[in-house]
């Protein structure tokens, strides 16, 4: 700015000697290249916003204008359905190649109209129903226009409903499809099959090795892993408004209210409505009803009218997978992807359970009941910065522990290098130092490669005070309670009334809530979760603000197992003799507030409070009991 | 000069600039000569029809079927299922009881162990007539011999033919309308809910308690091979396929580069062993492949995985084509740890809970079968998905799992805060006064049942307490202490005897600990097992350790379905022999609790002030109990719940649970 003013005062600094005409000239020069500068820039980013439109893409054009295509009497006819058809037989995995996503292709074949040898049609067009099925597949992540990358192919020959049918020609119709190959691969939807004089439970238009996925099935026409049994969609469902279900008990305990019931299961359900009254209710068609009403709307028990299906009540399932021709579509699609890619199959619990149900569970990671073996031992990890005295007396301490079976210093000074290697204690176990690229707080709970066992001993540089015997016992502890957090600092969480939200405590109280990972052991598998799957921000928030690691370690787990921790041994005091009452760093006014600010930050990020308040600690079985202390496996544990 | 310089920079800037406009503009306007068209790439997807409100729906309103349906009928071919071919009428009585046809002549060692666990299970009957399911064992390809047909046969109805080996014998009946029970049956004959899918057993396969899993931690070892592969001759070998993907064929074998390692082994060591080929040698694999914790990664296996009606192997395995190798192989090598730690931990549940003996495969069978005579009272999946597992979580005390105290983590809920305290009042029969004055003070206390187990009569006067309390005349046998009475409304159950003494709060912190580990019994005396050098048995101490394995059941807090456990699934032997040895009885419930739970009980502080010596059990009943169980389930705790601020140096004004402290 100050430079191009000093300029102008100074006149034309830029071209001094020119003569004024040249000047002129190149000034408009300039000033026509700026100007198309400006407008190429703005031009680029303006057209974007009309290509990302939707309608771009999508062709718009009448249902009638669809090519037609003459079959002649003497086109070839698939073979009837293979009923010994099995994914390994009848379909061919390759077209469903490497997919590093595991979601097949599926491709629709374009809309045509099809005519026999004399011009009539083979069929009606399609379906309202069709068009919406074929839709919503597009609009999937399924859908590929890719002919030769699809895995999955869907004709756009309607066969929904067979009584619409001309079955011998729409299979001729079938069979010049151009990938058609006796029907490898391909997938027809069909609601409504069979038709007189006996009622076949699948669709009767020959349809070779083609899927099928079909509502009304019986045991002896589906294939067992290759047909989907698929719900019959009900055209009146889509104007449907089913109320909310209040909390309690619903009004009936059993309702039927299918109509055209056999006359001797219709005479057991009224017997039954007799005999249990209210809960019970037994529909059946309307007989009087005012002219203009809908029949298929309506159920009737005796004069009483009822609205249908709203009398149902249905729920979860329907909504999820019965409710729409969409809902039905991709929940097909999904049954045969899990089939071709099972390594990466929805499992058992997401088909079925309701949302409410997801969340209000947990899944334990470490489910198994299992005491690992007292041989396998701990990793100790110390966390360290530029403490080394304290460290070194840290790391001799720990040494001392039976269990111990590697010792890892993390260094998270990148301006200081580790002592020597001859400085370092001589202890028996191997010692490892991983210096950091930065000093987060997060390296403390990195799944480093040297951890080799599962027990993972977290420490402090500054932890001095626990004994052998307390980290011995600590051990064992947590090999009887191998998914939880045991630690020796015990903390605790309270609702601040008055501020009404979360408040961290540290003082000497009868609960505990959570350990500090300043002295705890823990799975090496939380390590994994921390660093990879950390709810939110946290972890990038804990490095931020140096601070509250602990606390979020303590969140990850209870909120994946659902457990309380363990805090172990009386110890109260971790790192000096002379400390008073709560180690000095504690009392400090901001500190609590800060560590506070964490707990609201973490339950907001969580969506809930995950901790648990529990009222007990782990002493050895015999620890201040009127006993031979020498016979005593922990004797030296005790004080605070 | 320094004019000439300045021009010619100018003029370079100027061309510059030039260049730049030309470069894109140009580009701009060639996009706008151009007519607009899609991107190659881009899916056009299925055309939004502009007269799409005139398409007409599939079906008219009434069209869908409303025909009368017609009552179920036989199939007229000679294919059966549940529904056509088993009558359920038989087995409304009692449930599901079961009749085995009796041997003839030698049979092998596996027939024997079968016929052995039928016989001990609440299934068995030994009438033909009053049975609802009559099994036949198809005999072993061993002995050679073929059966004829047995003589309750009614053409195969309602009747299950075991055959544990590929029939060796030509069909000397038909199978008319009776449901196999077959090891590893190939998927084209298995008639889903009707056939019954058995692992291949081996011949040294224990009757009970079963060979114990081989998992010892929960995530794999680092450093442990990817995959193992089968061997010739029953072994494993372990392959290293950080490099190429090459073990699948065995191409490799040729190389046997530093990467892998050529051993033999009998369990694989791996994170995941591959099953292909063909049965019997694959299905016996895939058990090895359990019992070692190591997941089996199937290749389009052409048999029906066992007990696939319940087990939900999608948890447990990994099915996949065996045409699509290298896909496998990544998805494998990228499989996350969550995953892998899901699948390992399911593999030995599994084998636990399901094919460790052939007590359990029989057993399951048979659970199988009862699920479908109760249809809707059957296990739900979650029971037989989870551990302990179906045969461990009776389907006969609830059929919904927040009932069981297993499950309340996985179903969002928790035990109720409130207990039912049941006294045994046994010999000399004094009223438990002060006892009852102790727990009815506690506010977790819901009710009190005394069960007057004596010969004197009744007292007619109870004190007066806060809540409510019921007499139970009992029948003088210790094993009523367990009875499921319901009169007990509560999940929780505080088991006491008379002579017991309990302080209120020590009872209140007790519960508390209980409500953390509902599934664990929670008491205040111990005791120990340990084996026995010199008598090569186990043996049982109440002397004061470092350590404890039970807790003793004259005070002790578990949930109210280890009376159910307890009555109902306990073979009657052990339950005759509690009665006879009254002091087993502490033994016998450790066993059943600590072999659901798999864990050690939970030690809380107090109970005894000056600690009356519990009479030791009879020397054998350990032993006859391990026996009857098949091995030992019991598992040892070095700790005690003491409450947090526990004979802490601080002021007792901060303590919530002061008296616990009292000596």
């Amino acid at each position: 700015m100050c430079a191009s003013v000093k300029y102008n005062i100074r006149g034309p600094a830029l071209i001094p000697r020119m003569k004024t005409k040249h000047r002129i000239y190149y000034i408009t020069l300039f000033s026509i290249v700026l100007l198309g500068l400006i407008a190429t820039g703005m031009f680029q980013f303006w057209p974007h916003s009309i290509e990302s439109s939707n309608d771009w893409n999508v062709e718009k054009r009448s249902i009638r204008d669809v090519p037609v295509v003459r079959l002649p009497a003497d086109s070839p006819i698939p073979e009837r359905g293979d009923l010994s058809c099995r994914m390994h037989t009848c379909f061919d995995v390759y077209r469903c190649g490497f997919n590093p996503k595991n979601k097949i292709k599926v491709y629709i074949y374009a809309l045509k109209k099809y005519v026999d040898d004399f011009g009539v049609s083979v069929s009606n067009t399609i379906s309202r129903e069709y068009n919406e099925l074929l839709m919503a597949i597009s609009d999937s992540d399924y859908y590929t226009d890719d002919i030769n990358r699809a895995c999955l192919f869907v004709p756009s020959i309607d066969v929904l409903n067979q009584n619409t049918l001309r079955i011998k020609e729409t299979a001729q119709a079938m069979a010049q499809l151009s990938r058609w190959d006796r029907g490898t691969n391909h997938l027809l939807f069909n609601m409504l099959p069979g038709g007189p004089p006996d009622y076949n439970t699948a669709l009767d238009v020959p349809r070779d090795r083609a899927l099928l996925a079909g509502g009304g099935f019986s045991t002896w026409t589906y294939r067992q892993g290759y047909d989907v049994s698929i719900p019959v969609y009900s055209p009146l469902s889509a104007e449907v408004d089913l109320p909310e279900k209040g909390p309690g008990p619903r009004q009936y305990f059993l309702l039927s209210s299918q109509v055209g019931l056999h006359p001797e299961y219709r005479e057991d359900l009224e017997a039954l409505q007799v005999k249990h009254g209210e809960s019970v209710l037994v529909l059946d068609k309307c007989t009087n009803l005012s002219e203009g009403v809908l029949s298929v709307r309506k159920r009737c028990h005796k004069h009483q009218v009822f609205d249908y299906p709203q009398v149902l009540q249905a729920r979860w399932f329907w909504e999820a997978y019965f409710q729409s021709i969409k809902a039905i579509a991709l929940a097909t699609l999904q049954i045969i992807n899990d089939r071709i890619y099972p390594y990466a199959a929805i499992s058992y619990e997401e088909w079925n359970d309701p949302p409410a149900v997801k969340w209000g569970s947990v899944s334990n990671p470490l489910f198994l009941p299992l005491i690992p073996p007292q041989s396998q031992g701990f990793t100790a990890i110390v966390l360290t910065y530029d403490r080394v005295e304290s460290l070194f007396r840290v790391i001799t301490e720990v040494s001392k522990v039976p269990s111990l079976s590697k010792l890892l210093v993390v260094w998270n000074n990148q301006n200081k290098n580790p002592p020597e290697d001859s400085l370092w204690p001589k202890i028996r176990v191997p010692l490892k130092v991983v210096r950091t690229a930065e000093n987060k707080l997060s390296n403390r709970f990195f799944p480093y490669d040297e951890i080799e066992t599962e027990a993972v001993l977290a420490i402090d540089d500054d932890i001095i005070m626990l004994t052998s015997d307390e980290l011995q016992f600590g051990y064992e502890v947590w090999r009887e309670f191998p998914d939880r957090l045991v630690g020796y600092p015990g903390r605790l969480h309270l609702w601040d009334h008055e501020m009404n939200k979360w408040k961290y405590e540290s003082e000497w109280t009868n609960e505990v809530s959570m350990v500090l990972t300043g002295a705890a052991f823990y799975h090496k598998y939380f390590n994994y979760l921390y660093t990879y799957k950390m709810p939110g921000d946290i972890k990038n928030w804990v490095d931020a603000h140096m601070n509250c690691e602990d606390i979020a370690m303590n969140f990850l787990v209870a909120n994946v197992t659902g457990k309380a921790v363990i805090k172990v041994t009386p110890r109260k005091k971790f790192k000096c003799p002379e400390c008073t009452a709560i180690d000095g760093l504690s009392l400090d006014q901001t500190h609590m507030v800060e560590r506070s600010e964490c707990i609201n930050k973490f339950a907001s990020v969580f969506g809930t409070m995950p901790l648990k308040v529990v009222e007990h600690r782990a002493d050895p079985v015999l620890y201040k009991d009127d006993f031979p202390e020498k016979l005593k496996s922990f004797p030296n544990i005790g004080s605070l | 000069m320094q004019s000439w310089r300045r021009r010619k920079s100018l003029w370079l800037a100027l061309s510059a600039s030039w260049l730049l406009l030309v470069l894109l503009g140009g580009f701009s306007l060639l996009r706008l000569a151009l007519p607009p068209r899609p991107r190659p790439g881009a899916s056009q997807g299925w055309p939004r029809w502009l007269d799409a409100e005139l398409l007409q729906s599939f079906s008219q309103p009434g069209e869908l079927p409303e025909d009368a349906v017609s009552p179920p009928q036989a199939p007229h071919g000679g294919s059966c299922n549940w529904e056509s071919c088993f009558d359920t009428s038989k087995c409304r009585g009692d449930g599901l009881k079961v009749f085995v046809y009796p041997a003839v002549g030698t049979i092998s060692e596996t027939h024997r162990r079968i016929l052995a666990s039928i016989e001990g299970s609440r299934f068995y009957t030994f009438s033909p007539a009053g049975a609802c399911l009559l099994l036949l064992l198809s005999l072993d390809a061993q002995t050679g011999e073929c059966s004829s047909m047995p003589l309750q046969w009614n053409r195969g109805r309602n009747h299950l033919v075991l055959r544990l080996h590929p029939a060796p014998c030509p069909r000397t009946f038909q199978l008319g309308q009776a449901m196999v029970a077959e090891a590893s049956p190939t998927v084209d004959s298995f008639r889903p809910g009707f056939d019954v899918a058995l692992p291949f057993l081996p011949e040294a396969h224990p009757l009970r308690g079963g060979a114990p899993g081989q998992l010892r931690q929960h995530s794999p070892q680092p450093g442990v091979a990817l995959l193992a592969l089968e061997e010739e001759r029953g072994g494993w070998r372990t392959a290293d396929t950080g490099s190429s993907a090459c073990p699948w064929d065995g191409r490799c074998e040729q190389d046997p580069g530093p990467g892998q390692t050529q051993r033999q082994e009998t369990l694989p060591n791996a994170t995941f062993c591959l099953i292909s080929g063909h049965r019997p040698e694959a299905a016996s694999r895939f058990l090895q492949a359990l019992q070692a914790g190591c997941i089996p990664v199937l290749l389009s296996p052409r048999w029906e995985l066992p007990f696939s009606e319940v087990i939900d192997w999608t948890k447990a395995a990994i099915v996949a084509d065996e045409r699509l190798p290298l896909q496998v192989l990544a998805a494998l090598q990228e499989m996350s740890p969550a995953r892998v730690l899901a699948l390992r931990q399911q593999t030995q549940f599994l084998w636990d809970a399901y094919f460790s003996s052939v007590e359990k495969v029989i057993h399951t069978t048979l659970e199988v079968i009862q699920d479908r005579i109760f249809g809707t009272s059957a296990h739900p999946s979650l029971l037989w998905n989870s551990p302990p597992g179906a045969l461990l979580a009776l389907s006969t005390f609830s059929t919904s799992p927040q009932d069981f105290p297993f499950y309340y983590l996985q179903q969002g809920s928790r035990p109720e805060g409130r207990f039912s305290a049941l006294i045994w009042v046994g010999p000399p029969g004094q009223p438990p006064l002060k006892l009852i004055q102790a727990v009815a003070g506690s506010q977790h206390c819901a009710q009190i049942l005394v069960l007057w187990s004596n010969e004197r009569p009744l007292p007619s006067r109870w004190p007066e307490t806060a809540v409510p309390l019921t007499v139970i005349d009992g029948h003088r046998k210790v094993s009523d202490r367990f009875y499921p009475y319901s009169t007990i409304r509560t999940d929780a159950i505080l088991s006491l005897d008379a002579r017991s003494s309990l302080s209120t709060s020590e009872v209140d912190f007790a519960f508390l600990v209980w409500q953390s580990f509902p599934e664990r019994m929670v008491g205040f005396l111990t005791s120990s097992h340990f084996w026995d050098e010199a008598h090569g048995g186990w043996g049982y101490t109440a002397e004061r350790t470092n350590e404890f394995s039970m807790v003793l059941t004259t005070a002790a807090f578990y949930h109210r379905y280890y009376h159910t456990l307890f009555t109902h699934s306990l073979p009657k032997a052990l339950r005759t022999l509690a009665d006879e040895a009254p002091t087993c009885v502490d033994v016998l419930m450790n066993f059943i609790v600590a072999a659901v739970t798999k864990l050690p009980p939970i030690k809380a502080p107090g109970g005894p002030g000056p600690r009356p010596k519990p009479p030791a059990p009879a020397p054998d009943c350990i032993n006859q109990i391990a026996a009857a169980f098949g091995h030992m389930p019991l598992l040892s705790s070095r700790l005690r719940l003491d409450p947090v601020l526990f004979k802490d140096p601080v002021s007792v004004q901060r303590k919530k649970y002061r008296s616990l402290e009292k000596p």
